[in-house]
């Protein structure tokens, strides 16, 4: 699977699934947590959801704002596990 | 001794001699040193005979074995070798501990590292002796990483087991009972609190369990035995926090050797934290301490005011006694190069439950989103039939919550004190959630959303305020009387 679609994949699930706005154009860029659009609470299903989509575990002390507030970081987050 | 004022200058004038004066390579070493001393000698005195003496070294043994098992190992590689550098740890501390025990041959006066005369050397070193032998022996057990990940568990139960019954009033009076039998003293004179005061042991459990559990999941870094050690028992955090994570801290060791001594902004910046701690545990809150809401006081109020008055004396106290503790630990680490992670950002300023959870005893309320939270509600979202999240995310937030409370000790008000936090957290995502869209709406207007956010920092501010009655009234009966009086009622 390359970056694109991964990055696709996620922005489709975080908006539809965790915001619950599947319309809204969600930014590589932009905070999704700190921005208010989901809460901290929803990173674990986030998780659950990398799991299952891409085999790729991602340790709970990694599931803070600091390191998934956006796509680019989490798209990065999964990449560097992806095989 | 105590974190008092005298101990505090210690620490601090050994700051300044450490970054100004001590040679670069000898850093890793003395912070090593410094915190295996501090161990013991921050220990309060116990009355069962060498038990302080003892507890100290437990909890430097047990960091030893947890090292041991969580060193790394692979299905093709079952044997681990110990290096050189983590057996010349082991003689090291063989040597500092059997000398700690050699005070005692000093006139008591100058038994200063020490809470009570300390055992005879020769029996210190024939106890030791054997448990280092065990412990290159164990290292070198031959162990594949299923097996190392039931090791891991049993060894995070067992921790888990030991703070069980230290918090527990009735377990914990038993088992000092229990002690005094086996140490030949009256049975019925058994107080935990003079018996088993173990220092830092809460926050050593903590970290012990975040390393086990780091390794179990593949996060935790190779450390030395000398690292992990430092890390655990750090002398500045090892009272009451706040809790690094390994990989940070490590992250500090590395760099020590590099580090600049004379960097004026570091060590300004790390004494003017002290002096704003000390200002803040020794000025404010022990001010405050003198009409803060306790169990004795309570019962004196005669008019709902005066009950405000002093939950409000008890809410500034705890704050400030706490974040001043931690910015003076956090100071001092400053000053020995170590960059401790921030405990509390405004807390009481904050516009939502949520938002205080993330700035109030923060390293704590972290640790328990990673190793309760997040495990927890991912287990339940991997279940095939599967609650809704919002069901997943309350029970995560009791489990939580309740597991917070009853780290301060466990008793059915801490319980409450859990469940009552655990309610309004999820009261506050369940509102969040389903007017997400209007609020980023409502943001753009500035003047409106001034009020919102003050309504929201006073109900905030008073729904932990409540809260507090909870933790510091040692029965149901007499927090019910509290809130009673506060609502004006049962005077």
């Amino acid at each position: 699977m390359d970056e694109k679609t991964i990055r696709e994949k996620l922005r489709a699930y975080i908006t539809a699934d965790l915001m619950r706005d599947p319309d809204y154009p969600l930014g590589d860029e932009e905070g999704i947590i700190t921005g208010g659009m989901m809460d901290s609470f929803a990173l674990a299903e986030l998780a659950v959801f990398v799991e299952n989509a891409f085999n790729v575990y991602i340790p709970d002390p990694d599931l803070t704002v600091a390191k998934m507030d956006t796509l680019n970081q989490i798209v990065a987050r999964v990449m560097r596990d992806i095989k | 001794m105590t974190f008092n004022l005298t101990l505090i200058a210690i620490f601090t004038a050994g700051g300044f001699i450490y970054s100004l004066i001590l040679p670069k390579s000898w850093r890793k070493w003395t912070l090593f040193i410094a915190s295996i001393l501090a161990v013991y000698a921050l220990q309060p005195p116990l009355l069962i005979r060498n038990m302080d003496f003892i507890l100290p070294t437990v909890t430097i043994f047990v960091t030893v074995f947890v090292w041991i098992a969580t060193l790394p190992r692979q299905d093709n590689q079952l044997r681990i070798t110990i290096q050189w550098r983590d057996l010349f740890t082991i003689a090291v501390l063989m040597l500092l501990i059997t000398g700690l025990a050699m005070t005692r041959f000093l006139p008591s006066e100058w038994q200063l590292l020490t809470a009570s005369r300390p055992p005879a050397p020769l029996d210190v070193f024939l106890a030791l002796f054997p448990l280092a032998l065990l412990i290159i022996l164990v290292g070198g057990i031959q162990i594949n990483q299923p097996r190392q990940k039931v090791l891991l568990s049993l060894m995070i139960l067992v921790i888990i087991g030991v703070f069980i019954i230290l918090k527990t009033d009735r377990l914990a009076l038993a088992f000092s009972g229990w002690l005094r039998e086996q140490t030949g003293r009256d049975a019925t004179l058994a107080n935990p609190l003079t018996d088993l005061n173990w220092l830092g042991f809460s926050y050593v459990a903590f970290r012990l369990i975040h390393v086990l559990r780091d390794r179990q999941t593949g996060k935790l870094p190779d450390v030395s035995l000398r690292d992990m050690l430092t890390y655990i028992i750090f002398f500045p955090s090892l009272t009451a926090g706040p809790i690094d994570r390994i990989e940070r801290f490590q992250e500090d060791l590395v760099a020590l050797p590099e580090m600049n001594g004379r960097d004026p902004s570091r060590i300004v910046i790390g004494s003017t934290r002290i002096v704003i701690g000390i200002f803040k545990k020794f000025v404010v809150a022990d001010t405050l301490a003198l009409f803060a809401l306790t169990a004795t006081n309570a019962g004196q109020v005669t008019y709902a005011g005066g009950m405000w008055v002093l939950l409000y004396g008890y809410a500034f106290r705890l704050f400030f006694d706490f974040s001043g503790y931690s910015d003076i630990a956090i100071g001092i680490g400053m000053l020995f190069g170590v960059q401790l992670p921030e405990n509390f950002n405004r807390p009481y300023l904050k516009n939502s439950i949520t938002s205080f959870w993330q700035s109030w005893h923060i390293t704590l309320s972290n640790w328990v989103r990673f190793y309760i939270f997040s495990p927890l509600t991912r287990t339940m979202l991997r279940w095939k039939r599967k609650p809704s999240s919002d069901v997943i995310v309350g029970i995560g937030l009791v489990a939580t919550m309740v597991i917070i409370g009853l780290w301060h000790g466990i008793s059915f008000t801490f319980f409450i004190w859990g469940l009552w936090h655990a309610t309004g957290l999820f009261i506050h995502k369940m509102w969040s959630d389903r007017t997400r869209k209007w609020y980023n709406q409502f943001k753009k207007k500035q003047g409106q959303l001034r009020l919102w956010n003050w309504a929201g920092i006073f109900i905030t501010f008073h729904f932990v305020v409540v809260g507090w009655v909870w933790f510091v009234m040692p029965d149901v009966g007499s927090a019910l009387s509290v809130l009673s009086k506060l609502a004006g009622v049962g005077f």
